[in-house]
């Protein structure tokens, strides 16, 4: 045998270990029992609730992710993205969408959604410390970074349109300022000021399993049919993450179900809570999907059978019936108002855009064609009269807007513009009496959730109270956008807005002879 | 092994990519019953009661050895619940 | 049910009527106007004379619609219940309180 000659093999390469044991021994055998600090001091907050836990080893992770295999497909996942992302902006891809109106969606979606996943990474990270199991804190630690990805990745891809459209620039303060975002941001607050076990049924189960598809997939499909591929591209690459949070807002709630019969109502109470608030939520996706995508894709209503009624009373309630859940108890109200909710929320983004950081549009014939198709039963007899009537206004030279502020609800905080189950004509004022003084809610469901805990609620932070107390800045309308962050151009009306007029520029027949 | 007690159809969406060709085809394979849906960028694929996904049937059409755990860069999302994830079989069903 | 919680849960309600010094909210609904996608909210002192919160607020935003006619304002509702709307009598004193609810429909 020559030096340059290698030793023959003599045994097969060494095999890895399986992936349960690997699981096993980087997760759940790097925990300790304490000795030298209690127990109830380094997890303070497991008790309170009244969800009792006989066993946290109990809690299965079927993905059994270890920090290895996380790092190694995380990575490759980013990687695929921001070579998307990257030929978009470097081909000029804004120029391909179906039309520059279509960014009002993602407007919406970088104001509204991407602080969510900032706030979920938050919390999921003090959930990864004071859950008392470690295969649970180590879901919420990948989870945790999971969110922060969702949220940087999201900022990258939405970053090329603030280039060359208006209503990008300020989303972070906005979110935290601005009327229809204290919708979304008052759910997540809601949830994290609540204990480890809400925030596991209000977020990893209700928002990341009940709701998720309703809430991402139409933004996602949306911008696929109409151009939008860096959104595309991300929704897939965030939506293999999400399949790992769906699993464990699932193994969340049989968890806490299977541990002891005593949670059982408890975790009830916040199904038929959270539901309710997530549901309110998603109304926003509801105007967005119906109205704001120049192609669409498919009805709300459409896609809250597929996605709600099919999929999660059809498929998941029947399988949480075994421990005595039950289907959330307003649940009949969303199903009775898949044929209004749209309608009557673009009514409110139309009727408010002007304080907006994006704008809206009357439907065109063509539009309206469609909705009267989707909504055979609802459309042409409650709402095109209404859309037509602006029509008309526009075809004189005007604009309707809505010359006040709104009244809104103490819980889902959105304008209360929703109507009895039984009467599209009549809008659902429900109000209640607590210490004296009374808050007005939009739904029964709401209502049910402000009496169950009117000690939370009370204390909300309602835009248009806010801007009457004077903490918005002043007291008229430019007062407050300059409060807002709120720029020239990013409000109003979409037609001579100079998104539009910049999309018809760029967009002119080449020139040059043939 | 649990025993299958429900036909309630379960979901896997995938991303529909060169890549994923060869693992829808081994699903496809190893679930006779399984219907398969196109949309931009997805495919749908349901079945009643359960999908079960073979490294080794996987392997044979990808034509590379394959790790279970790859499955997570294909998913998008999926309705049941991940009964078993080893290094061998992935299988998505209803538990009751 | 009270809000669970590590500490005596208990808050002062972040819209009381003394944040608003004399002044309180009022909710006005245009009943049967779909223009309007809400009632409009209003800040006005609880000692205004209710033709002139008619006057000077609920007509400035009801002329949002082009074809508002102030004359035509009839029928107006406290909560449930019908309010006979003296305009020389002030918000207070027609038991308009904090945060009431308001109706009126157009002839």
């Amino acid at each position: 045998m020559s030096l340059t000659e290698r030793p023959p093999a003599t045994s097969a390469p060494a095999k890895k270990l399986p992936v349960k044991q690997r699981y096993s021994l980087l997760t759940r055998d790097l925990d300790w029992e304490p000795s030298y600090v209690n127990r109830a001091d380094l997890y303070p907050y497991t008790s309170y609730e009244g969800i009792v836990v006989h066993d946290w080893d109990g809690w299965e992770d079927p993905f059994r992710l270890t920090v290895d295999a996380y790092h190694k497909y995380q990575s490759e996942k980013d990687k695929r993205l921001y070579a998307v992302l990257d030929s978009f902006a470097q081909s000029q891809g804004h120029l391909t969408l179906s039309d520059a109106s279509y960014l009002n969606s993602i407007k919406l979606f970088i104001q509204g959604v991407t602080p969510l996943e900032y706030a979920a990474h938050r919390h999921f990270a003090y959930l990864a410390r004071y859950l008392e199991g470690p295969a649970p804190r180590f879901a919420a630690l990948c989870q945790s970074i999971d969110e922060l990805r969702h949220a940087q990745t999201q900022i990258h891809t939405i970053s090329n349109y603030n280039k060359y459209y208006g209503g990008f620039h300020s989303w972070s303060k906005m979110h935290d300022r601005v009327w229809y975002l204290s919708v979304t941001k008052s759910l997540f607050d809601d949830a994290m000021s609540a204990g480890p076990f809400e925030f596991l049924v209000s977020i990893s189960f209700s928002f990341e399993y009940l709701l998720t598809n309703l809430l991402f997939v139409p933004f996602m499909s949306g911008a696929s049919f109409n151009g939008d591929m860096p959104t595309m591209s991300f929704g897939f690459s965030a939506q293999s993450d999400e399949s790992r949070h769906m699993t464990l807002g699932l193994e969340a709630i049989k968890f806490l179900l299977e541990q002891d019969e005593a949670n059982v109502p408890i975790i009830q109470g916040w199904i038929d809570k959270w539901f309710w608030r997530s549901y309110r939520m998603s109304a926003l996706v509801a105007g967005m999907m119906d109205y704001m995508l120049p192609k669409p894709v498919m009805s709300w209503k459409e896609a809250f059978e597929l996605y709600f009624e099919d999929q999660m009373l059809g498929g998941l309630f029947p399988d949480l019936a075994y421990y005595g859940i039950t289907p959330p108890r307003h649940v009949q109200d969303a199903i009775a108002e898949k044929d209004k909710l749209s309608h009557e929320v673009y009514k409110i983004l139309h009727n408010f855009s002007f304080a907006a950081a994006f704008t809206t549009s009357t439907p065109s014939d063509d539009h309206m064609a469609w909705l009267s198709a989707q909504y055979p039963d609802t459309f042409d007899r409650y709402y095109r009269p209404t859309w037509e009537k602006h029509r008309s206004v526009e075809a004189g030279g005007g604009r309707v807007f809505f010359q006040g502020l709104p009244q809104l609800c103490q819980v889902c905080q959105i304008p209360i513009a929703f109507t009895e189950r039984d009467d599209p004509t009549r809008i659902s004022f429900r109000h209640s009496e607590f210490r004296g003084e009374t808050f007005h809610t939009c739904s029964d469901g709401c209502q049910w959730i402000f009496d169950r805990e009117p000690e939370k609620y009370v204390q909300a932070w309602l835009p248009v109270h806010q801007i009457y107390q004077g903490n918005c800045g002043g007291p008229t309308v430019p007062d407050v956008l300059a409060w807002y962050g709120i720029q020239e151009g990013d409000n109003g009306e979409y037609a001579g807005s100079p998104d539009q007029q910049q999309w018809a520029e760029w967009h002119q027949p080449a020139k040059g002879g043939n | 092994m649990t025993e299958q007690t429900t036909l309630r159809p379960v979901g896997i969406d995938l991303q529909e990519s060169e890549e994923n060709r060869a693992l829808i085809d081994a699903i496809k394979a190893d679930n006779p019953e399984l219907t398969v849906r196109h949309m931009p960028g997805l495919v749908k694929l349901q079945a009643a009661g359960q999908i079960v996904i073979k490294r080794e049937t996987v392997e044979a059409r990808l034509g590379r050895p394959w790790e279970t755990g790859e499955f997570q860069l294909a998913i998008v999302s999926y309705a049941g619940n991940f009964s078993e994830w080893d290094d061998d079989q992935i299988i998505v069903r209803w538990k009751h | 049910m009270a809000v669970k919680a590590l500490y005596d849960y208990d808050f002062p309600s972040a819209d009381r009527i003394e944040n608003f010094g004399d002044d309180q909210l009022v909710y006005v609904h245009w009943a049967g106007n779909p223009l309007f996608c809400s009632a409009a909210a209003f800040r006005a002192p609880r000692a205004t004379p209710f033709g002139e919160f008619v006057a000077a607020m609920v007509q400035p935003w009801a002329a949002s619609d082009p074809e508002f006619d102030p004359a035509s304002i009839a029928g107006w509702q406290l909560f449930d219940e019908p309010l006979a709307a003296d305009p020389q009598r002030s918000l207070a004193e027609l038991g308009i309180g904090h945060k009431s609810l308001l109706t009126f429909r157009t002839a």
